[in-house]
């Protein structure tokens, strides 16, 4: 966590988290921390377009709900008339938001997302967890938990003990996702929540999957 | 042993000498019912009551100090209100190993009730005293026949000896299982009530428990934990020698509340449990009825080895339901293989259908029923029997049980009755349990049983 803030109870942002990813080889999707529309345009320049244009906040934790996230834009036009629509939504829906800046990242194809988490319990310590899918998780506690670190074998159980597990090994003539990359990936973040003693939580949401491969495409993290 | 504390809590389980402070002469007060159920249970040490106020309890010479019995006491039953607790501790330092403290009025209550436990602890730190409670109703041991239990045998039976050992955040929880399993006919080690667990908590007696050769199955009932990880470290190695079920209650948030004011202890978040019982090799009950099912059924049979089910009856409906809850509960009630079904037509009418469940119709018979038993539990494919035997086949007689048994000895594998009905069936219900067969009443109680045997894979918490 070398060249990160610390400060208690604090947040992080995709773009500090990053960091830490990059350091257990957690792909996350290439993108650019920007502060004005020249920033962005240069920033999307060099990604390639479509990208998506997200608003970074600490007091924005659904930047979907203020108009803050702008998907598939596909040319330096689109990316000006986003910019400017979502200054003037994020001020209307959020208005006393302190606004960091703004994040330019390469759109990604469709996959199967998915939330890995990591938290430290008071009684128990570091504990990791896995769900599919954001309404799966968030209405019907689809999830499953287990005492940090596991090793890959017990992350690969944890994703078989969720009952959405049949999207991840194929479903309905759907191929079958990077079950390994994911396994990979709850076993990480395991590692990364028993070792970060200065983290609280920590999750990925979403992180999409592929068929090959996955990919963080957002994230935070609370600092203890 | 004064001033040295000592790690164990082993000889709470093995006391020479019990003191009882508080104790009164007057029948009917907790003192003196706690004196009654030592006598009555058999407790082979000594017995000193303490009370300055009295000169002899219940024909014995009553001390008025711990100190002033002359000899270090091993276990002393403090049954006096909360604020002379901390004086009495006091002076039975370097005369007293361990404390049993059952008055409430501690941390359960608030701020001033949590400030007098926390000097009550300075005090057993510093005189090495070990506590168990406050709060709490302490030990019931049919091994060292320790009973210090304040509520007497005519409210609350006491099981006989078996190898179950419980440990209860909660006294009544406790007791209510006691009187139950008298009740069931399941016999039990050792019952720990530990209340607050100011000093000695769930991992102490863990610890012990993981190595007592009474023992086999660790039954325990949580509202939380407060040191998580020396739990699971506890509990951990104690799974690998014996069957750990854990029941925990306040998994909702009117639960946690409740759990708060009880003991004085706030519930932790329920996933985060899960994941710490999954880890320690814990077993989960999900409720009142899995939990008497449980331990029913592991007070009789070993572990199986797998979670493959047979179900043989003489009732489709009932097959099939079992079968169903079978599913529900993520047994597998696993189709006959084939050179089975092959050795099973030349015994049975060409009519059958040999399958599993395995029907054997009105038409039963006590050999029948003996014959697919053995026939299709022999060999590996099955870990658990689950027999639906209904009484309306006019050729069954008495005789079922004991041929059921027998065959269930030889094959070393649990089998389960399941007998529903009414005044008739429940008649015969006798004739198993005396053979040494547990019997369940209902399809859905049967399976709860067979899951608490099973060694399940893929296992989900709580059965469904």
């Amino acid at each position: 966590m070398a060249g990160v803030e610390k400060k208690s109870g604090r947040v992080l942002l995709f773009p500090e988290i990053k960091e830490i990813l990059k350091k257990r080889s957690i792909p996350a999707v290439r993108g650019a921390f920007v502060n004005d529309l020249s920033g962005a345009l240069k920033g999307a320049e060099g990604i390639g377009y479509p990208v998506v244009l997200k608003v970074v906040s600490r007091d924005v934790t659904h930047k979907t709900d203020v108009g803050g996230v702008a998907l598939d834009l596909k040319s330096p036009e689109d990316l000006e008339s986003a910019w400017k629509g979502m200054l003037a939504a994020v001020r209307d829906k959020a208005p006393g938001a302190d606004i960091s800046g703004f994040s330019i990242e390469k759109m990604v194809p469709p996959g199967l997302e998915v939330i890995v988490g990591a938290l430290r319990d008071s009684q128990f310590g570091p504990v990791v967890m896995f769900g599919i899918g954001g309404i799966a998780v968030e209405i019907m506690k689809d999830v499953s938990f287990r005492l940090a670190p596991v090793t890959k074998k017990e992350a690969l159980e944890m994703l078989k003990e969720v009952r959405l597990y049949p999207l991840l090994a194929g479903f309905r003539g759907s191929n079958p996702k990077d079950i390994d990359a994911l396994s990979d990936v709850v076993m990480k973040f395991s590692e990364i929540i028993d070792e970060e003693k200065e983290l609280e939580e920590i999750e990925i949401n979403p992180l999409i999957v592929y068929e090959k491969g996955v990919v963080a495409v957002d994230s935070r993290a609370i600092l203890l | 042993m004064a001033g040295i504390k000592s790690k164990k809590v082993d000889f709470f389980f093995n006391p020479n000498s019990i003191a009882v402070v508080g104790a009164s002469p007057v029948p009917g007060k907790l003192s003196n019912v706690i004196m009654e159920s030592l006598e009555r249970s058999g407790f082979a040490g000594d017995i000193y009551p303490v009370n300055p106020n009295h000169g002899e309890v219940r024909g014995r010479r009553c001390y008025p100090s711990i100190r002033s019995i002359g000899v270090c006491v091993d276990v002393a039953v403090f049954s006096v209100p909360a604020p002379v607790t901390l004086p009495l501790l006091k002076e039975a330092g370097g005369s007293l190993r361990g404390a049993i403290i059952v008055s409430g009025g501690f941390s359960e209550t608030g701020d001033g009730g949590k400030e007098l436990e926390e000097k009550l602890r300075q005090e057993a730190l510093s005189s090495g005293i070990r506590v168990i409670g406050p709060n709490c109703m302490g030990i019931y041991d049919t091994v060292s026949r320790v009973d210090t239990l304040f509520i007497p045998q005519e409210r609350v039976r006491r099981p006989k000896k078996g190898r179950i050992a419980m440990l209860s955040q909660s006294g009544s929880l406790a007791l209510t299982a006691m009187d139950e399993f008298y009740s069931l006919g399941i016999g039990i080690s050792r019952v720990v009530s530990y209340g607050n667990r100011m000093d000695v908590n769930e991992a102490d007696c863990l610890d012990f428990l993981a190595d007592d050769e009474q023992t086999d199955v660790i039954f325990l009932y949580i509202e939380s934990i407060e040191d998580g990880r020396r739990f699971v470290e506890s509990a951990s190695r104690a799974s690998k020698k014996k069957t750990l079920m854990a029941w925990k209650v306040g998994k909702q948030k009117a639960g946690m509340e409740a759990a708060r004011s009880h003991t004085g202890a706030i519930a932790g978040r329920y996933e985060v449990y899960r994941a710490a019982f999954k880890k320690a090799g814990i077993i989960e009950v999900s409720g009142y009825e899995e939990f008497l099912d449980a331990c029913k059924a592991v007070s009789v049979f070993p572990r199986a080895r797998g979670n493959r089910v047979m179900i043989i009856t003489d009732g489709g409906g009932v097959g099939v339901s079992i079968a169903d809850e079978c599913a529900f509960a993520g047994l597998d009630a696993a189709p006959l293989p084939r050179e089975k079904k092959e050795a099973l037509k030349t015994i049975f009418p060409p009519y059958f259908t040999v399958s599993n469940p395995l029907d054997l119709t009105g038409s039963a018979t006590d050999e029948w029923f003996k014959e697919a038993l053995l026939r299709t539990m022999e060999g590996d494919f099955y870990d658990i029997a689950i027999v639906a035997a209904l009484w309306g086949p006019p050729k069954l007689t008495d005789r079922l049980a004991e041929l059921l048994s027998s065959v269930a000895k030889s094959l070393k594998k649990p089998v389960i009755i399941c007998s529903t009905g009414g005044e008739y069936a429940k008649a015969k219900k006798p004739l198993f349990e005396n053979a040494g067969l547990p019997v369940f009443l209902t399809p859905e109680s049967a399976v709860r049983a067979a899951c608490a045997l099973a060694e399940r894979k893929d296992w989900k918490y709580g059965g469904r």
